[in-house]
């Protein structure tokens, strides 16, 4: 079965190659043929496996980009197919008929809901938590059942956890995967740090003991230096802290090397910091690092702008409220005249639940200097009400069509915004690459 | 109540269209917000509005929550309208008992009481109900996530034109006595259902003056608040 699995995902592979199209499908039809296939890959590398909620794409691209740079041959799912069927499609690519994978490294990025999956079929030597946010609570159920599923599965791993020190909810992972070791990152107080959140958060209550979280400092969200009022769970001593942080800049220290992340914000430099733990643990170089996050490119659709007729227009993916906020905040920087245009779809891999919207932070975009916002999307007079309700005083347009709303963006001639959520993205992308 | 940890699926919408519905009428509307064991004279106010929760907070909450019974007890009887949201509504009904067998005693204001679906199955979807709000017949849309089943309701809200409602079997949907709004649905419910904050806004304003009348409100621009529910009803191929 093993075989014949491989050879049929590989004819598909191999066709959907042809007509140009990657994806899952090659590794939903060996798993249909035999399910149990990832646990039949032979491998003697590692296998780096990174999650969370938000940064899993940046993060483990970087991590691949690391012992790339150092030379080494690298699989991975590059481009985000993170389910099963996707994770199987990459070992599938790489391996030979008999399944064995030849390759240095394997760093897999893997969607939160496939952990217990993956860690019961792959031997996996380090498991990379960003941060768990609330993301598609449709999808994810509660937080709490989600990070409860991913605890069990790691109850008697024995390798290496890279953990965020700064998020109660990821931490805590630790409490129940005693037979590992753990790397914890974190970032010191910096100029954006904030004493309050007025953000929905989950890291509210102690994982332990339930009692109510005191927090030093926010960085964003729920990230930040906390204390329980009721036992002794706090931020976790780092094992590597990013320091001397200037946002405006991008720019940090660790153990006294500088470092320049990708773009200029909290969430880049966490990110960042994950990767300086592994590369630490692999023994590499500082520099690497340093190469690695220069010569990033952004995932398509994060903070990517296009030129028209001497306008910039700046495309940017929301999946969640956390992640929506920190596109806002960087809209927000700029006080110049300018339009948005949100494009929000309730499809499956959305969210069917548009409520997030309101857990979103809109406020910071209303001000004069958004002079119109145009909602597109199966969902933009939701959209629109959103907007409406938070007071906003200029043009507000509904054009459900995405296409329509865009010709109606460039009619306006000026610096603009658009954000899309996931699967609107692809489609608004592509079209603003034609025009720009 | 309890703002800053009921807040799952972004139910403070619900008193930020509250809030500006009554603004554009010129009707004066301020909304506090309590926090856990800070006092509160819940009779002062015209409404009270208690929002969902995750599990794990919803039993933190009702620690709170009973030494207070007496004091939401006395608000009742003094005509305060109360709107509740998932987890606010099954915290007033006999007890909750939660996905991992947890049981969470409640208020005991009402004889339901909530029993998590076996094998974490959910009630997840867009839904449409058909409700009576006193005399006015209204269709109701929003979004229902919640494990929990509520059975024994003796006065549902509506029935179910369209999703789950309060369990998988009876097609009913939320309380509503008169005084206590309560639903499972989500989206959050008044941005899209205009009817039904106003509704609520008639009732506050009725306890203050017994003779206003549904008709006395000035009626706003809702174009974009009908599209929005028209977009769902057509969704769920329901014809009003």
């Amino acid at each position: 079965m093993k075989l014949l699995a491989i050879i049929v995902g590989k004819c598909a592979s191999f066709s959907l190659r042809l007509i140009h199209r990657g994806g899952s499908l090659p590794g939903k039809l060996a798993l249909r043929i035999d399910p149990q296939l990832l646990s039949r890959f032979h491998y003697s590398c590692d296998i780096i496996l990174v999650s969370g909620t938000n940064g899993k794409t940046s993060t483990s691209n970087m991590i691949a980009d690391l012992f790339q740079t150092a030379g080494q041959r690298v699989i991975t799912n590059r481009k985000g197919d993170n389910l099963k069927e996707g994770i199987t499609t990459t070992l599938l690519n790489a391996s030979s008929l008999n399944g064995k994978i030849h390759g240095d490294m394997i760093v897999l990025e893997v969607d939160e809901l496939n952990i217990p999956y993956v860690m019961k079929h792959l031997n996996v030597s380090v498991v990379t938590i960003t941060n768990f946010f609330r993301d598609q609570l449709d999808r994810s159920q509660e937080m709490e059942q989600l990070i409860h599923k991913i605890e069990t599965a790691l109850q008697d791993f024995r390798g290496l956890l890279v953990l965020n020190a700064n998020d109660p909810n990821v931490i805590r992972i630790h409490d129940h995967a005693p037979h590992s070791e753990v790397i914890y990152f974190g970032a010191e107080r910096c100029s954006s740090s904030l004493t309050t959140t007025s953000e929905a958060s989950e890291g509210k209550f102690c994982p332990r003991c339930s009692e109510l979280l005191s927090y030093r400092f926010y960085q964003y969200s729920h990230i930040g230096e906390f204390q329980c009022t009721g036992c002794d769970f706090q931020t976790p001593k780092a094992t590597l802290t990013a320091t001397d942080i200037d946002i405006q800049s991008g720019t940090f220290q660790c153990q006294h090397v500088a470092y320049h992340a990708p773009v200029p914000s909290l969430y880049s430099i966490y990110n960042c910091m994950a990767v300086i733990s592994i590369a630490q643990r692999y023994h590499m170089e500082p520099e690497i690092c340093q190469k690695v996050f220069h010569s990033v490119t952004p995932p398509a659709g994060r903070n990517e702008t296009f030129q028209w007729q001497g306008n910039s227009y700046t495309l940017n993916l929301v999946k969640n409220p956390t992640g929506a906020n920190e596109v806002l905040k960087t809209i927000e920087l700029d006080q110049s005249s300018k339009a948005l245009m949100i494009v929000l779809n309730d499809n499956a891999q959305d969210g069917t639940d548009v409520s997030w919207i309101y857990d979103a932070q809109f406020e910071r975009v209303l001000a004069l200097s958004t002079q119109t916002i145009i909602c597109s999307g199966k969902r933009a007079y939701d959209m629109a009400l959103r907007i409406k309700y938070a007071g906003y005083q200029g043009k507000l347009e509904v054009i459900e069509d995405f296409h329509a709303g865009l010709n109606a963006l460039y009619a306006l001639h000026m610096r603009s915004y658009v954000i899309a959520t996931y699967t609107a993205l692809a489609p608004v992308r592509l079209a603003m690459r034609k025009e720009g | 109540m309890y703002h800053n940890i009921m807040d799952l699926y972004g139910d403070k919408g619900n008193m930020m269209v509250l809030s500006a519905r009554c603004q554009s009428r010129g009707i004066q509307c301020k909304i506090d917000t309590l926090e856990m064991g800070q006092p509160c004279d819940f009779s002062a106010y015209d409404l009270l509005f208690l929002g969902g929760g995750a599990d794990r907070e919803q039993v933190l909450l009702m620690q709170d929550l009973l030494p207070r019974r007496n004091e939401i007890q006395k608000a009742m009887e003094q005509g305060v309208m109360i709107v509740l949201i998932c987890g606010g509504y099954q915290l007033f009904g006999q007890y909750y008992i939660a996905a991992d067998g947890t049981k969470i005693e409640g208020l005991k204001f009402f004889d339901y009481y909530t029993e998590a679906g076996s094998d974490y199955k959910r009630c997840i979807g867009n839904i449409a109900i058909q409700a009576k709000l006193d005399n006015q017949e209204i269709t109701i849309v929003g979004f229902e996530n919640h494990g929990g089943q509520t059975r024994n309701v003796s006065k549902p809200l509506g029935s179910v034109l369209s999703g789950y409602g309060n369990n998988w079997d009876d097609h009913q949907e939320g309380f509503y006595n008169g005084q206590v709004l309560a639903t499972y649905m989500h989206g959050p419910l008044f941005p899209k259902n205009p009817e039904v904050v106003d509704f609520v806004i008639y009732k506050c304003l009725k306890r203050q003056n017994p003779s206003f009348q549904r008709m006395d409100l000035i009626a706003l621009d809702d174009t974009l608040e009908h599209h929005a529910k028209q977009v769902i009803l057509n969704r769920l191929h329901i014809t009003v």
